[in-house]
C-alpha cells in the first residue's frame, strides 16, 4: 500500500499533509498540516480538521504550491 | 496524538471529539481565528467555545507605497457560540514558527 506524503488541498490558502482520514462531506484530518501562503505562513502540527465545504482540490502532488504557481 | 481506537470507521469528526474540553485553534472565513476550549460541536461544525480569543486580521494596501499594512484585532468572549459554515479549520493550538 502505497503511503502518500503529501495532499495538498487548495481551499483559499493551500495546506499541505498527511492525510489521516476522510468522510463523504470531504471533511478531512491530516497530520503534520502546513499551511502557505507565499512562503509558509502557518504550521500545524499534530491533527488539523479541515471542513470539507473549503475542499477544492486533493492532489498527491508534492508541494509544488511552495512557489505560489 | 495518536488514539488508535478503531471503531467501524474514523471520521475526521470522531477526532474531533478527542479534542473536547481542549484548548483549539479554529481557523475561519474572513481571516479570523479563534482560540478558545471546546465544550460541544455538532456534524455542521457549529462549536459552543469558552475563553475565547478571536484574531481578525486584515491587510491595507497603501495608495502610494503600496506597502502591506496588515492588522490584527483581538477580542475576548467568556462563551461563544460559532455557526460551523464558518469554519475552515479545527486543530489544537498553534505552535507557531
Amino acid at each position: 500500500k502505497s503511503s502518500p506524503e503529501f495532499y495538498v488541498l487548495n481551499i483559499p490558502a493551500p495546506f499541505t499533509g498527511i492525510l489521516a482520514c476522510l468522510d463523504g462531506y470531504m471533511n478531512i484530518a491530516m497530520e503534520q498540516t502546513e499551511e502557505y501562503v507565499n512562503g509558509q505562513l502557518k504550521n500545524k502540527y499534530g491533527d488539523a480538521f479541515i471542513r470539507g465545504n473549503n475542499v477544492l482540490y486533493i492532489s498527491t502532488s508534492k508541494r509544488t504550491l511552495a512557489d505560489g504557481a | 496524538m495518536a488514539s488508535e481506537e478503531e471503531s467501524a470507521v474514523k471520521e475526521p469528526l470522531d477526532l474531533i471529539r478527542l479534542s473536547l474540553d481542549e484548548r483549539i485553534y479554529v481557523k475561519l472565513r474572513s481571516d479570523r481565528e479563534l482560540r478558545g476550549k471546546l465544550h460541544a460541536y455538532d456534524q455542521h461544525l457549529n462549536m459552543i467555545l469558552g475563553d475565547v480569543e478571536e484574531v481578525v486580521t486584515t491587510v491595507e494596501i497603501d495608495d502610494e507605497t503600496y506597502e502591506e499594512i496588515v492588522r490584527t484585532t483581538k477580542r475576548t468572549v467568556p462563551f461563544l457560540f460559532v455557526r460551523g459554515d464558518g469554519v475552515i479549520l479545527v486543530s489544537p493550538p498553534l505552535r507557531t514558527a
